[in-house]
């Protein structure tokens, strides 16, 4: 290309040109990334904390939790704290953590996605050895409805009512979606408190999803779809519909069944990350924080159920009569065996249904 | 196609044939290896399980019937828009020839909410129709719909340039034989245009095996009932099963590819015939 005569070697030498310029835009870019790296955790008065978080709880991080946690750091250390924050689908951020995100704290919403970082040996596996067996927040399972609950829902059998639609992710993809699932299928299975019962677990579930109009992939898509007007039910979270009350200063109507299922956010340390990056007394600090009483009224403000039953806000709803966790039936492993596996409940549903058709 | 390039610097021509093949490998070919080798690391056995479970076969079928359903409707209509477009002179031409490409622009997750916006439960079109047992939302006429709309300038974008360039003398020669007009679009119209239909249709068919933002919004999601191809790998692949994924994205990808490969075979068949 030494004597350019035609367009052609005028249009290279423009394009190697163009090429240079990206590439020293990237080095720079490079550099400057690599720049704020070694101040992490290092001195000069400044901590950093990398936090993945799930979705939902990020208005509660962003406005109150960050902030106050800022404050609470410089006051007992006299230290400066700077976030890096990212949020996603819980699922995904999980997935995001094991492929390299090197977030410091997890905060995800359910076990499953923190045990997919324990297999992956990032989190320690005694995480749940903590205070609170590793958790930060609660909420319950609940059914949203329309204004003045035309449909006269009051509990999950009323889901089962042919010709209502009902809504809620897929479980698939939304790992919360499974709260909403167990739910009902814990209603079913616990409606003998002497006896699980899961032909009647089986029975309940299989009759709301033959309702089901449009299984969308996380839980905020489904309350979306029901806010353009699908649907007279959607089986949410308690706090998802206090967050949108929050936000728009609206009332959401919603349905506390009399047997419903306890949801525990869990939060946990990456070893793998606070060991490179230095600053693990930091993410201590952080989790810990996360419980005290003034993050937990924080998060109840967002919506959630505080750990402490003493620190509910005045004007939330009382518990159902009936309140049940994961560890009633039976734990995650058992009933993500039972119902999720390949061939378990929720396969048997469709594949039955299909057959009773025919 | 090896024609000699016009700027004739051989330097340059070798550096630029190196730089589109690596393009091209870099862009499509590692990609689809990358998929095959690990669609095929599981064995052949694990691979037909994987093809056989009832969830991934429905989810197949239902792909392929929903997108034959919109191709045939897409001849059908997309023939008939070109037609108009070449064909007559009115006013607000120039604009509809405009809109025609507008699917294109549109991001997909968008055409879905249009469309839920316009046929949802919620909508009054959507809530009479529903009432006459006739539900097009989340249920399987969705997904047609919504392929028919993120595949609609195919047929019209490949009949219209060859009718443009059809020569209306043998139409009207044999309209003055005595054909009339049925006869003649048979014998004179339709010979010359079934090549740009059949590519029109091609088309249309591989970009709907794998069309999922538009389709996701408005199917329902449900398995065995509304689930297509691409929702199932999807789901799939967020709950782990890398593999049930991996073997339906491959399926899916071969038929592309081989429509793809079958209709370049056609058009090359069919070039001494246009004396192209």
């Amino acid at each position: 290309m030494e004597r350019a005569t035609v367009n052609i070697n005028g249009g290279l030498r423009r394009l190697a040109r163009l090429g240079g310029f990206s590439l020293s835009l990237l080095l720079v870019l490079l550099l400057s990334g690599s720049g704020c790296g070694p101040a992490r955790g290092a001195g000069g008065g400044e901590d950093t904390l990398t936090i993945g978080a799930y979705s939902v709880v990020r208005e509660a991080f962003r406005e109150k939790i960050l902030p106050g946690f800022a404050a609470h750091w410089k006051k007992t250390t006299g230290r400066q704290v700077r976030f890096e924050e990212s949020y996603n689908a819980s699922g995904a951020q999980s997935r995001a953590i094991v492929s390299g995100f090197d977030a410091d704290v997890a905060v995800l919403s359910l076990d499953g996605d923190i045990e997919r970082l324990v297999k992956a040996g990032l989190v320690a596996k005694d995480w749940k050895s903590g205070p609170h067996r590793g958790l930060i927040t609660r909420s319950i399972v609940v059914i949203g409805v329309r204004p003045g609950n035309p449909a006269k829902i009051g509990d999950w059998s009323d889901l089962a009512r042919p010709g209502l639609g009902v809504l809620y992710p897929d479980p698939k993809t939304s790992g919360g979606a499974r709260w909403n699932i167990n739910a009902i299928y814990g209603a079913g299975l616990l409606h003998n408190p002497k006896a699980p019962d899961p032909d009647a677990a089986r029975d309940l579930l299989s009759r709301v999803q033959a309702n089901v109009v449009n299984m969308d992939s996380s839980g905020r898509q489904s309350m979306a779809t029901f806010e353009r007007g699908t649907g007279d039910a959607v089986v949410t979270y308690e706090n998802e519909l206090l967050l949108q009350d929050k936000r728009k200063g609206s009332q959401a109507p919603y349905v506390v069944p009399e047997t419903t299922l306890q949801i525990e956010g869990p939060a946990a340390i990456v070893e793998a990350s606070v060991k490179r990056h230095g600053n693990r007394e930091v993410a201590v600090a952080f989790l810990d924080y996360l419980r005290s009483e003034e993050a937990q009224r924080h998060l109840a403000e967002y919506g959630f159920r505080p750990l402490d039953p003493r620190l509910e806000p005045p004007g939330r709803r009382p518990l159902p009569a009936r309140l049940f966790t994961m560890k009633d039936l039976g734990g995650w492993s058992k009933i993500n065996k039972e119902v999720y596996d390949p061939g378990g409940v929720w396969d048997q549903l469709f594949t039955q249904a299909k057959g009773r058709n025919r | 196609m090896s024609r000699r390039s016009p700027t004739g610097r051989a330097p340059a021509d070798l550096l630029l044939r190196g730089v589109a093949l690596s393009y091209l490998a870099l862009m499509v070919v590692l990609p689809l290896a990358a998929l095959s080798v690990q669609a095929a690391t599981p064995g052949v056995a694990a691979f037909w399980k994987h093809l056989t479970n009832p969830f991934a076969w429905h989810a197949l079928k239902l792909t392929f019937a929903t997108a034959f359903i919109m191709v045939l409707i897409n001849a059908v209509m997309g023939t008939a828009t070109a037609w108009v477009l070449v064909r007559y002179d009115f006013p607000g031409k120039g604009v509809m020839n405009a809109l025609i490409d507008v699917p294109f622009a549109v991001p997909t997750v968008v055409t879905g909410l249009m469309l839920v916006a316009l046929y949802g439960p919620s909508s009054v079109l959507g809530s009479f129709l529903g009432r006459h047992g006739w539900g097009v939302i989340y249920q399987q006429p969705g997904i047609v719909l919504a392929l028919l709309f993120v595949s609609y300038p195919f047929v019209i974008r490949s009949v219209q340039p060859v009718l443009l360039e059809m020569d209306p003398a043998e139409e009207e020669a044999a309209a003055t034989l005595g054909a009339g007009a049925i006869t003649t679009f048979r014998r004179i119209t339709f010979p010359t245009l079934w090549p740009a239909i059949l590519t029109g249709t091609a088309l249309a068919f591989s970009r709907a095996l794998g069309e999922f933002g538009s389709v996701v919004m408005v199917a329902g999601n449900r398995p065995l009932e509304t689930k297509t191809g691409p929702m199932y790998i999807f789901g799939e692949i967020e709950s782990g099963n890398r593999d049930g994924a991996m073997v339906v994205s491959v399926v899916l990808l071969a038929c592309s590819l081989g429509i793809l490969i079958i209709l370049n075979r056609l058009q090359h068949r069919g070039r001494p015939v246009h004396g192209r």
